[in-house]
């Protein structure tokens, strides 16, 4: 496209009231909100509108207006609705709505520090409060199997987000590898698949770090043994956890798509302490009890806390990104 | 008197400063809008039309105190997007009140009565309700039924509560100037401190084209509406401004006198037209191109603007100018006369 053809797109792209898709010279595509414009450039908001971005014009070969224009939307709901007014009750302009909460449900305490830190909040009475992307996050720790319908209840999220450590049964992945579910399975072999627009956006977000896709496993009882876990491995299956069934049942029964994120702690061919086993909250003293019964229980202990600081901060890590996630999957809706 | 004689006087000393500091161009009020998003579509508001993700967004208290720093008008005018539906908008409030700014909330107040308890009563601070009229002019300006009774209770409820409450009043092609008579006593009954009174700007965004005042109509009605003003109003404005509604002044635009920041950076050149953004106060002072700007310079978008945000500043510049206009303006303060 010619240099006075470029200009002309870049005025109307500043005068658009919607998204547009910037098509660059090097065959790349970005996706934004332009704002500004400049002798030799174009500033934008990305999709998400958290990024401020600044493209040189001579990087640009077109510019597709591919999102809705909200000042004709405006103009054509004032012209159907002419004379009339909106009732009371109408909602805010533009189908802005106060956005739900994002809500991620982990088991243990330690699987709630490690989401804590992604939200850079405090951990209060079983869960953390913050934001990510702009979206409000609440990260419950409902137990071991515990029951995600009351958090479900007590938040009414817009999604729900089943968190935290994960039992390898892919032999290639390794401690901190994170796992996003393309499905789940319980015990009796019912299956849900993840909603699609929500994952693949995850997908997409966490290209770069250690991740893979797969049927995430839950099992009735912690797979604490390698041979247990090959026990449940089946193809496509990748990883072990208890909850993520229960927190996909309860969230697909209230009409919330979700997501299953899981971190791998132990690895098919790792064994878990047999303290491991039990349903709690917190480890710390059955691990000190397990800790004396020699240098070998230590050394089980030592690797269990270098593989779970793994796991944790690989969570860390995708949490910001899964925020991010959302809000593309939401505008591309 | 609609102005409280402590604000003049701040705002007079600030004036003051700027000329004894030989400055040509210097803020009077700052427009800040920490929001886009709205909970009505007003037919003639181009303001709001964003995609959702940008509806989301709004600016953080530290970037409004930031903006008030760096322009140092002593007025801020908090606009938007509905500035109540800002999650922490009064802590914004609070924080330019704590910096001795001027705060004028504008509002549609269909949240406000629900909102009064997270702020504390000042004279720094005022409630600036929408109010474009009698019920069904104001219900129809806004496009939703019963908004005019909830903005009624809601002044009654933040005056019980000792808030200082004004009004702003945006007219269109249509405007029943005796009609507009009754909604000033209207308000003055209620208890209002004073009013604000300008003609709408024909964006180009705003669903309704087709009631935008042309600058004689403007003259014609602000003639009819405010000639022989009653003793009892009280206007939050100059004089001079109102006499240049009625046609017995002319002022040339000052679009820097009301800068405007918002999400997107400091907004060339004024709160109405969006030919770009500055990333700093200084850039948008120093490097807009001003004369382009203005009746006199011949753009057409200019023509037949007389809105406040332009022409409030050139009345107020223009009452300092002789002593011949400061008693003017200080006569027609006293008197009401126009």
């Amino acid at each position: 496209m010619t240099e006075a053809g470029i200009a002309e797109l870049v005025d109307r792209a500043f005068d658009y009231r919607g998204y547009v898709t910037l098509r660059r010279n090097d065959g790349s595509e970005l996706v934004g909100f332009v704002y500004d414009r400049g002798a030799g450039h174009l500033d934008l908001f990305d999709e998400t509108a958290t990024q401020r971005l600044r493209v040189p014009l001579a990087d640009i070969a077109d510019i597709a207006f591919t999102g809705e224009d909200a000042a004709r939307k405006s103009q054509e709901m004032w012209e159907r609705r002419k004379g009339k007014l909106e009732p009371r009750d109408t909602p805010a302009h533009g189908g802005w709505v106060q956005p739900g909460k994002v809500l991620v449900l982990v088991a243990i305490e330690q699987e709630l520090r490690s989401v804590a830190r992604a939200l850079r909040s405090p951990v209060l009475r079983g869960a953390s409060r913050g934001r990510l992307c702009g979206n409000e996050v609440v990260a419950v720790a409902m137990g071991m199997a515990g029951d995600p319908r009351r958090a479900l209840a007590d938040e009414l999220p817009r999604l729900v987000v089943s968190c935290g450590f994960a039992g390898g049964l892919d032999a290639a992945l390794a401690a901190g590898d994170l796992v996003l579910a393309t499905a789940v399975r319980n015990a009796d072999g019912a299956t849900l698949r993840a909603p699609e627009t929500p994952r693949l956006a995850a997908a997409a977000t966490l290209r770069g770090l250690r991740c893979v896709q797969g049927e995430l496993v839950c099992a009735a009882a912690v797979a604490a043994s390698p041979e247990e876990k090959r026990a449940l491995a089946a193809p496509g299956a990748v990883a072990v956890d208890l909850e993520s069934y229960a927190v996909a049942r309860a969230a697909t029964d209230a009409g919330v798509p979700w997501l299953a994120l899981r971190a791998i702690v132990d690895p098919l061919d790792t064994a878990l302490p047999p303290f491991a086993r039990e349903a709690r909250r917190d480890y710390v003293w059955p691990a000190l009890r397990y800790a004396c019964a020699g240098p070998r229980a230590v050394s089980d202990l030592v690797r269990l806390a270098r593989n779970a600081s793994r796991a944790g901060a690989a969570l860390e890590a995708a949490l910001p990104r899964l925020g991010r996630a959302l809000v593309i999957s939401e505008a591309r809706r | 008197m609609g102005i409280p004689a402590g604000q003049m006087m701040a705002v007079a000393r600030y004036l003051l400063k700027q000329r004894l500091a030989g400055r040509e161009r210097y803020p009077l009020v700052l427009m800040l809008e920490p929001l886009f998003r709205c909970n009505l579509s007003c037919t003639g508001c181009g303001k709001i039309q964003y995609p959702v993700q940008i509806l989301r967004k709004h600016l953080s208290v530290e970037e409004c105190v930031s903006a008030s720093d760096e322009c140092g008008a002593p007025i801020v005018s908090i606009a938007g997007g509905e500035p109540l539906m800002h999650p922490q908008i009064a802590d914004i409030a609070r924080a330019l009140v704590g910096r001795r700014r001027y705060v004028y909330l504008c509002t549609n107040a269909i949240l406000l009565e629900r909102k009064l308890d997270e702020f504390e009563p000042s004279r720094y601070l005022s409630f600036s309700v929408h109010m474009d009229g009698p019920r069904s002019e104001h219900d129809h300006s806004v496009c939703r039924e019963g908004v005019y009774d909830v903005a009624v209770n809601a002044i009654r409820a933040a005056l019980a509560r000792g808030f200082r409450v004004t009004t702003n009043s945006t007219l269109f092609e249509g405007t029943d100037p005796e009609r507009m008579r009754g909604f000033f006593d209207d308000m003055m009954e209620l208890g209002v401190e004073g009013m604000m009174v300008s003609p709408g700007y024909s964006y180009d965004k705003a669903p309704d084209q087709e009631h935008f005042l042309r600058r004689e109509r403007s003259h014609r009605l602000f003639a009819r509406m405010l000639g022989s003003p009653k003793r009892s109003w009280s206007f939050n404005q100059s004089p001079l401004f109102l006499q240049f509604l009625m046609g017995k002044r002319d002022f040339e635009c000052t679009p820097w006198g009301n800068p405007t920041y918002n999400l997107f950076g400091w907004q060339r050149p004024c709160y109405l037209l969006q030919d770009g953004y500055a990333r700093t106060f200084r850039e948008l002072m120093e490097e807009t191109d001003w004369s382009k700007y203005g009746r006199k310079s011949g753009n057409p978008r200019c023509q037949d603007c007389m809105v406040h945000c332009g022409f409030e500043p050139s009345a107020v510049r223009a009452a300092f100018e002789s002593p011949k206009a400061m008693a003017g303006t200080v006569a027609s303060l006293v008197t009401g006369r126009l």
